[in-house]
């Protein structure tokens, strides 16, 4: 395809930035369409970027949900081929405490297996052994192929493989309104949200992978999705505390799974269902914080005195059935609708429900569909060409492959890059200086991340490499960073007002959890921005 | 062992009491567990932002302002610390992201601007070193254009600096200074190839870190005039004016139990017995007073839990509020109620237990309740006058 186009003209415009549109756009485009990928704020910033990382196994599902289950472990192990750079093999714990009942550990074993999970029990005194943090009156485990995943160098990766491929991609545009001839989409019109300026584009199919905000994008095109957003709260502590996933063996509650991730860990999650305004602007709690702490101690004891880094929390966007207004038949399984056959719209499709696991799974059946509408026989391979960043061996290896005796900056950017750390510079000492500590992220890598990754400001830069991601939550390197940020974009006045709200969002997830050495933390920063660097209320 | 007064904290308000107390001819202990606000200074002592009015329970409420201000240039004096400002109204300063802060008193390496507006010259030379992130030039270079100045920045590449480049986080303003202290004059030769009509110079503060005679040999070797702005923390002068103060205390007499933490207090009859600490164990420290001078939140002089804010050592009386959603506002540059909580204390300064005064136990800086130091810019006015204020309760007569 992609012949005699103009400008403005694709196959497919693919709206949401997560990691459904940018599974959906990288597809797309590998078959072969002219893809255009429109996101409203920044990639992942929806409920993409707020959950636990976790690359389930499916064993969280196995006894309430076979088929999602059966999913998780094949798109689990998809992912540790393709994404190897996103992937942390951790395996995974199911633990049963003494006031849950054993017997659910046989039941949740078969299902496991039933699904295709490997499943192992274990002695609890090897699970000790193996993971010592884990609560030690645990009286069973068993062990299941969970891991971590780096939803942020997923969904990036994502994007950029769909860029190779050809795609387009526009963040900070909204979409505004369908352009429809009678019952058909014919395109959509947009505006820049920083410069205002309006735009439209045209496509025979417009795929909706906007997650939550997806139940709007249907409205403005006519149709209805019955859609519920649930919130789930979670809470990052500053170490590694676990390096085994740990899960309860009961029936899904709430704060039951802790995720080691990079140089921290994650206890999640709450689950709350919360009105459509509030999808935008999520607060945590108090009491949604003492619940995750209550519950994350039983988990690993220790973290009842382990620093917490922030707390954030997310939306899932659940569908309930459509022969069920009332939203009480809730599926979390992947929803792929053809408005055209569903309600007589014509080239729309939406793509929702399902999980971060099962994201090139949505992307592949979505653009199955696309495929079908515009009368494209190609299949689909993303389930076996890597990411760009993951075409190499093992993810440790890296690092030994580009740089002779790589320095322990240089295995961080390899961690968070894989290959594509090789276009990183250390070739000076200017570049290879460390702008952030606590992440070890140099010069050089957030240079590459403003030339190559669509860095708009310091929230974006932070999803690309982790800057102001650490123990310290962006003190000194969001300044640093700003700096480089306004000298690559030629505008310090920019680079200040965004260094002012990358603070503000910062303190959003410290908030909720300030007291102990989080207040400490905050006494600090506030000093160093109001009295030092002289930044106050007024402006 | 037995001293006059033992004082808990070794920041600006502890070396403040003690070197006040000591010059009085009193035996003084200060324990001090590492850093505090001095080593994260802005170059400048603020004690109270224009037109900001002071709240009924702020810590100056308890003493004679106007006549501790005049004290203050000439006790640092005392102590080998220059400070410039006049000490009854506000001048100000140029920030690191180029801003402008007002500030009362100034260290020798800051200075002061007699309005927020005004002009540092028509045109400017901004000095850095290429790879010093700490020292933002661009942010500085646009602030000051918008200001009418106009503006070049040059990096110098010293040889001297390669070994800090190796590695990679070497690159801070008191690594810096490390150099500089051997380096200095080859940046003023440098500096001096590299004007083109320039009428101000603008340097980071990374000179003179023991001795501040660098920084005005700086200035001597110039025609020019010389600005020094402040880098991203660790503070160089801030440094230097901390161990001025600390050599001053201990040439007086006084002695510092550096790198120390006092872990428990003996409280008898409403008074403080004795408080031990981590190196001397059963070795307790007896005096006839004692100072909390121990910080706020960040120096752990105030901590909290998820129930309560409080005063670990001895569980003084804190006015915090009830419920922690209380203590803080969703936006991180507005009011903080958590910066107003502190240690409560009676007219003299006497901290507070259960309602009633602890009859030999002084609070001072910012321990101290009611002083909001980011939202009245108080921070080191409170550390310095109540430290003075304190000092001359416990030893009113003078030497």
């Amino acid at each position: 395809m992609a012949n005699n186009y103009k400008d403005n003209e694709f196959d497919v415009i693919i709206v949401g930035g997560g990691i459904t549109g940018a599974g959906t756009a990288r597809d797309c485009a590998m078959r072969g369409l002219k893809v255009l990928l429109i996101e409203r704020h920044d990639i992942a910033t929806g409920a993409t970027g707020r959950n636990h990382g976790l690359l389930h196994s499916g064993a969280r599902y196995a006894v309430t949900d076979k088929e999602s289950a059966t999913e998780c472990i094949e798109e689990n192990m998809i992912l540790r081929r393709i994404a190897r750079h996103c992937v942390d093999e951790t395996e995974g714990f199911f633990i049963t405490l003494p006031e849950d009942d054993l017997d659910y550990q046989k039941k949740f074993v078969e299902s496991c297996l039933a699904a295709g999970i490997s499943a192992e029990v274990i002695d609890p005194k090897d699970a000790i052994r193996m993971e010592p943090s884990v609560n030690p009156d645990l009286i069973g485990a068993v062990k299941v192929p969970d891991g971590s995943v780096d939803p942020f160098r997923l969904c990036a990766a994502n994007m950029l493989d769909a860029k190779l491929h050809g795609a387009k991609i526009l963040v900070y545009t909204e979409v505004t309104s369908f352009i429809k001839e009678g019952d058909t989409v014919r395109g959509v019109k947009v505006v820049d949200t920083k410069t205002g300026q309006e735009a439209e584009y045209y496509a025979p199919v417009t795929v909706n992978a906007a997650g939550i905000w997806g139940h709007g994008i249907a409205a403005m095109a006519g149709a209805n999705i019955g859609m519920f957003p649930a919130k789930g709260a979670l809470l990052i502590f500053a170490h590694r505390v676990n390096s085994i996933v740990i899960n309860r063996c009961r029936k899904p509650a709430n704060a039951d799974i802790l995720v080691p991730g990079d140089t921290v860990c994650v206890i999640g999650t709450t689950s709350t269902k919360v009105p459509f305004e509030e999808c935008d602007n999520m607060h945590v709690t108090p009491d949604e914080v003492d619940l995750l702490l209550t519950e994350g101690a039983k988990l690993a004891p220790s973290l009842a005195s382990t620093r917490i880094l922030r707390a954030y929390a997310g939306v899932r966007p659940l569908v309930s059935a459509d022969n069920d207004p009332s939203g009480r038949n809730i599926s979390r399984g992947i929803v792929c609708l053809d408005h055209e056959t569903r309600d007589g719209i014509k080239g729309f499709v939406s793509i929702t429900g399902g999980k971060l696991m099962t994201y090139r799974l949505m992307a592949e059946q979505a653009t199955d569909v696309v495929c079908r509408k515009l009368g494209i026989d190609r299949s689909c391979e993303t389930a076996v060409i890597p990411l760009p960043g993951s075409e190499g061996g093992k993810t440790e290896e890296v690092s030994k492959k580009i740089w002779a005796a790589p320095t322990t900056a240089q295995k961080a950017s390899a961690g968070r890059a894989g290959t594509r750390a090789r276009g990183i510079s250390f070739d000076n000492s200017v570049d290879a200086a460390l702008v952030c500590e606590c992440e070890e992220v140099s010069v050089g890598e957030v240079k590459s991340a403003i030339e190559n990754l669509e860095v708009h400001n310091l929230v974006d830069l932070r999803r690309r490499t982790r800057v102001g991601m650490g123990t310290c939550q962006g003190e000194l390197c969001a300044c640093r960073a700003a700096g480089l940020l306004g000298k690559a974009h030629g505008c310090t006045e920019r680079a200040e007002k965004d260094l002012r709200s990358f603070m503000n969002e910062r303190w959003k997830g410290m908030y909720p959890i300030a007291w102990g050495n989080t207040l400490r933390e905050a006494d600090y920063t506030q000093w160093v921005y109001n009295q030092v660097l002289g930044f106050n209320v007024e402006e | 062992m037995k001293f006059d007064t033992v004082i808990i904290g070794g920041g600006l308000a502890g070396l403040t009491a003690g070197l006040r107390l000591q010059q009085k001819g009193k035996s003084v202990a200060i324990v001090s567990a590492g850093q505090n606000a001095l080593h994260f200074s802005s170059g400048t002592f603020g004690v109270l932002n224009e037109g900001a009015e002071i709240p009924e329970n702020h810590p100056y409420m308890k003493l004679n302002l106007e006549g501790y201000l005049a004290e203050v240039i000439p006790f640092f004096a005392s102590a080998g610390v220059v400070l410039k400002g006049n000490p009854l109204k506000n001048s100000w300063r140029i920030t690191p992201m180029g801003k402008r802060q007002e500030a009362r008193f100034f260290m020798e390496d800051a200075d002061p601007l007699e309005g927020k507006d005004t002009l540092i010259g028509k045109k400017a030379l901004v000095v850095s070193f290429p790879g010093f992130l700490d020292f933002n030039t661009s942010f500085l270079a646009a602030s000051l254009e918008k200001s009418g100045t106009a503006v070049r920045i040059e990096l110098l590449a010293l040889p001297e600096m390669d070994r800090l480049r190796e590695n990679p986080s070497e690159m801070r303003s008191v690594n810096v200074a490390r150099v500089m202290d051997r380096a200095w004059n080859k940046v003023v030769s440098e500096v001096k190839l590299l004007l083109k009509g320039e009428d101000v110079i603008v340097l980071p503060q990374v000179f003179g870190l023991k001795d501040s005679a660098i920084v005005s040999a700086i200035r001597e070797s110039f025609d020019q005039k010389v600005l020094f702005v402040g880098t991203m923390p660790p503070s160089v002068p801030g440094m230097r004016t901390q161990m001025k103060l600390k050599q001053s205390f201990e040439a007086a007499g006084g002695t510092f139990l550096m790198g120390d933490e006092v872990l428990s207090a003996e409280i008898s009859s409403e008074r403080v017995v004795s408080v031990k600490t981590r190196n001397l164990g059963d070795h307790a420290l007896e005096a006839d007073a004692f100072i909390l001078a121990s910080g706020s939140y960040f120096s752990k002089g105030l901590s909290a839990t998820t129930e309560e804010v409080f005063e670990p050592l001895f569980g003084l009386d804190v006015n915090f509020s009830e419920g922690r959603s209380s203590w803080y506002d969703a936006d991180f540059y507005s009011a903080q109620p958590f910066n107003n909580f502190g240690v409560m204390t009676d007219e003299k300064f006497r901290a507070l237990k259960e309602g009633k005064p602890v009859l030999n136990l002084y609070a001072a800086g910012s321990v101290l309740g009611g002083a909001d130091a980011l939202r009245l810019g108080c921070g080191a006015g409170v550390a310095i006058l109540s430290g003075l204020a304190v000092a001359d309760a416990i030893a009113p007569e003078s030497k």
